[in-house]
């Protein structure tokens, strides 16, 4: 039975040597209380709402006071901010054209006559058109807008001292879309990651360690030759990956995605730049971490970050402040944001040009890193 | 005909560490050139250097009519370099391992399968040709190593100790195919070992790299007679009283002498006439022997000769302080 003793202090020995191993072991899980804890504990705030008003009136306005001053809050309290956030626009057009431009998750129209009516105590109802391809903002923005318009039906009566009531009607923008719909654009970007890490960096780190590389450097074949190949393998194994993962979430998932060509083209286009971008820089990491050991503990993490804060299981609304600026500089989320507007809601190029722009700055700057990173490995 | 290589006081130094240092040599070409020397001596960075990896700190050398400074490409068009590890993608097959090479150096495809199917068929390994090579044997990835390196017809292929690590019957096998390559190919071939028998079995001319400073250069029998002229007695006692150590050192008939414990290692001139002398001797200073040899010089004699240690003994780094140039002689 000592024999056990020794097997296990010999494990023991090692674990405390590999320090990298240690640090995952605790940064991965912690790095999942925080990130998931405040994505799914922070309550929705923030949700961009365009507001059509074709009635001035003093109760309206109550109405959209309201619907202003109404506070979301996590953490037993601790840190509230307002829900929504209003916009006037002039038309219902012009709401529908930010509806689906993803500007905006919501329009509230608010009627004609809506004012006189309730003034002669005639029951009255408020539309609003939700972007349902985010179920979870959806579910906060019907909520929310429900309970504004009881509480308006209540001061209505104490004024008016007759009963009408202010309905609220929702009316889903875009087919019923499902949790599950929502989180698929999230997981074709982490396919495309995960290949990254496993198709890029690793099989370099290999090929570096087992003097691969340096055995290139004794062929006529040029330096940016090689890094080029690279490169275009590891995308064509991330584009694989992230199409194979599209198509079980079809089959296997039930994800319905716009059937619309143009749409598939952005689509593909989209997970290029992303694939370039996740892979220059995983190669970068690759070939200047100081040792083998470090890629493979570090990437995991980084994974996670990347992931938890791109808005891909849950709407960035959602996030804590310092959560939400994580995902201005994440390129996943950018890459999660284009893709929900393709596959959902049939958007065109000028809905998705920002993603595009930051994505193909971020791939630009990655490929020029990895390049000078793999050159200087080489 | 050109020399296939040629060093121009060639250096490389890392920091403080002078890998190699001021090094003049010429390969012929079509010759079978060996580096010798101990694990560190340099001879893996003189290769890279000629092989355009590495930049030469100091100095500059001619490689296949070709300067590794101006024009390292032309220099990589025309070597073939089998390295120290094992870079053969084991989840292919020996053919596309093949293939990729030749398209590297854009071997155009008629050509392209003919020279790929002729050089597996040298090596003995045509019809595992649509294997994978991770099913191969450690003999068997060697071959195709070798050959992989001649898709484009090089003019000089280096091999960096290219049977570490194999059994001898493999290494047997190895020297066989680079005999063959070498009459077949009319190709330069400069390879480095720690095997001394290795070098002495395959090599025209060998050079000894120690501290990265060449030591001697020439033939192996050149060398050989250069340092002995003479015979290697080896004997082995189970009595030595230092008296019969003295006299056989002070006898007529000793070049040199080393000592380990009990056993002598002896430079003779006339090993025939050497050996009852020495019987004598000892017996008349009641020495006892238990078994005595007499062999021709080998490389590792030379080798001990000019550097003052054993090539085996994996102290290339570390120099120890040597009573006679034969002492801490492992045989």
């Amino acid at each position: 039975m000592r024999g056990a003793l020794w097997v296990c202090e010999r494990d023991i020995r090692k674990f405390i040597r590999q320090p990298f191993v240690m640090v995952s072991a605790l940064v991965g899980p912690f790095l999942m209380l925080i990130l998931l804890g405040s994505a799914f504990g922070g309550s929705i705030t923030h949700v961009p709402i365009a507001v059509v008003r074709e009635s001035e009136g003093q109760f309206s306005s109550t109405y959209l006071d309201i619907v202003r001053d109404q506070q979301n809050c996590a953490f037993g309290g601790v840190s509230c901010g307002d829900a929504f956030r209003l916009k006037d626009v002039p038309s219902l057009d012009q709401a529908e054209q930010m509806l689906r431009q993803g500007q905006v998750k919501a329009a509230i129209y608010i009627p004609r006559g809506l004012d006189n009516s309730l003034s002669n105590s005639i029951n009255v109802a408020i539309t609003v058109y939700l972007d349902n391809t985010d179920p979870l903002s959806a579910a906060a923005v019907s909520a929310g807008l429900t309970r504004a318009a009881q509480q308006l039906s209540t001061q209505v009566r104490v004024i008016s001292a007759h009963d009408p009531t202010v309905t609220l009607d929702t009316a889903n923008f875009y087919r019923n879309v499902f949790y599950i719909e929502f989180m698929a654009p999230g997981s074709l970007v982490q396919a495309i990651f995960i290949a990254s890490i496993i198709g890029g960096g690793i099989s370099i780190l290999f090929d570096k360690q087992r003097g691969i590389l340096e055995g290139y450097l004794v062929t006529p074949l040029k330096q940016y030759e090689i890094v080029i190949g690279v490169l275009l393998a590891g995308v064509i194994k991330a584009m694989f990956s992230a199409l194979t993962m599209l198509f079980l979430a079809i089959v296997v998932a039930g994800v319905r995605p716009m059937a619309d060509a143009t749409n598939f083209v952005l689509l593909l286009f989209t997970l290029f730049l992303t694939a370039l971008g996740l892979i220059s820089m995983m190669t970068a990491f690759a070939v200047r971490a100081p040792a083998p050991e470090v890629y493979q503990f570090t990437s995991f993490p980084i994974n996670l970050v990347l992931y938890f804060t791109s808005g891909a299981i849950y709407p960035i609304d959602g996030f804590p402040d310092w959560m939400r600026q994580m995902s201005v500089l994440n390129p996943e989320a950018y890459a999660v944001h284009a893709l929900r507007l393709l596959m959902y809601k049939g958007a065109s190029f000028g809905a998705v040009a920002i993603d595009f722009a930051f994505l193909a700055a971020f791939t630009a700057i990655m490929v020029v890193i990895a390049t000078l990173a793999f050159k200087r490995a080489l | 005909m050109d020399a296939a290589v040629q060093t121009i006081n060639i250096t490389k130094r890392f920091g403080d560490l002078t890998a190699i240092d001021q090094i003049n040599l010429t390969i012929d070409a079509q010759e079978i050139f060996g580096l010798v020397g101990p694990n560190g001596a340099g001879k893996t960075t003189l290769i890279r250097m000629l092989t355009t990896v590495l930049q030469p700190t100091e100095g500059t050398a001619k490689v296949a009519g070709s300067d590794i400074r101006r024009s390292p490409n032309k220099v990589r068009q025309r070597i073939g370099v089998v390295s120290q590890a094992m870079t053969l993608d084991v989840e292919l097959t020996a053919w596309e391992n093949m293939e990729l090479y030749a398209k590297y150096y854009s071997v155009p495809n008629p050509e392209r399968r003919e020279r790929i199917k002729e050089l597996l068929g040298v090596v003995g390994l045509l019809e595992r040709a649509d294997f994978t090579v991770g099913s191969y044997s450690g003999g068997m990835k060697r071959r195709l190593e070798l050959v992989r390196s001649l898709v484009h017809r090089p003019k000089v292929l280096f091999l960096d100790e290219p049977t570490t690590g194999l059994d001898p019957q493999a290494r047997n096998a190895v020297w066989d195919y680079l005999r063959k390559i070498h009459n077949e190919q009319k190709i330069t071939i400069a390879i480095t070992t720690h095997y001394l028998d290795e070098a002495e079995a395959l090599c025209d001319r060998v050079a000894i790299v120690d501290f990265g400073k060449l030591v001697a250069l020439g033939t192996p029998a050149e060398l050989k007679k250069k340092v002995m002229g003479g015979d290697v007695i080896e004997a082995e006692f189970t009595a030595l009283p230092d008296e019969a150590f003295e006299a056989l050192k002070d006898s007529d008939f000793t070049i040199q002498i080393g000592r380990r414990d009990s056993s002598l290692t002896l430079l003779v001139k006339n090993g025939a006439e050497a050996v009852p002398k020495v019987v004598e001797l000892v017996n008349a200073k009641s020495g006892k022997i238990s078994s005595i040899t007499l062999r021709q010089p080998t490389l590792d004699d030379v080798f001990l000769h000019f550097t003052g240690r054993s090539i085996r003994e994996d102290t290339a780094v570390t120099r120890k302080r040597f009573v006679s140039s034969w002492e801490g002689m492992r045989r």
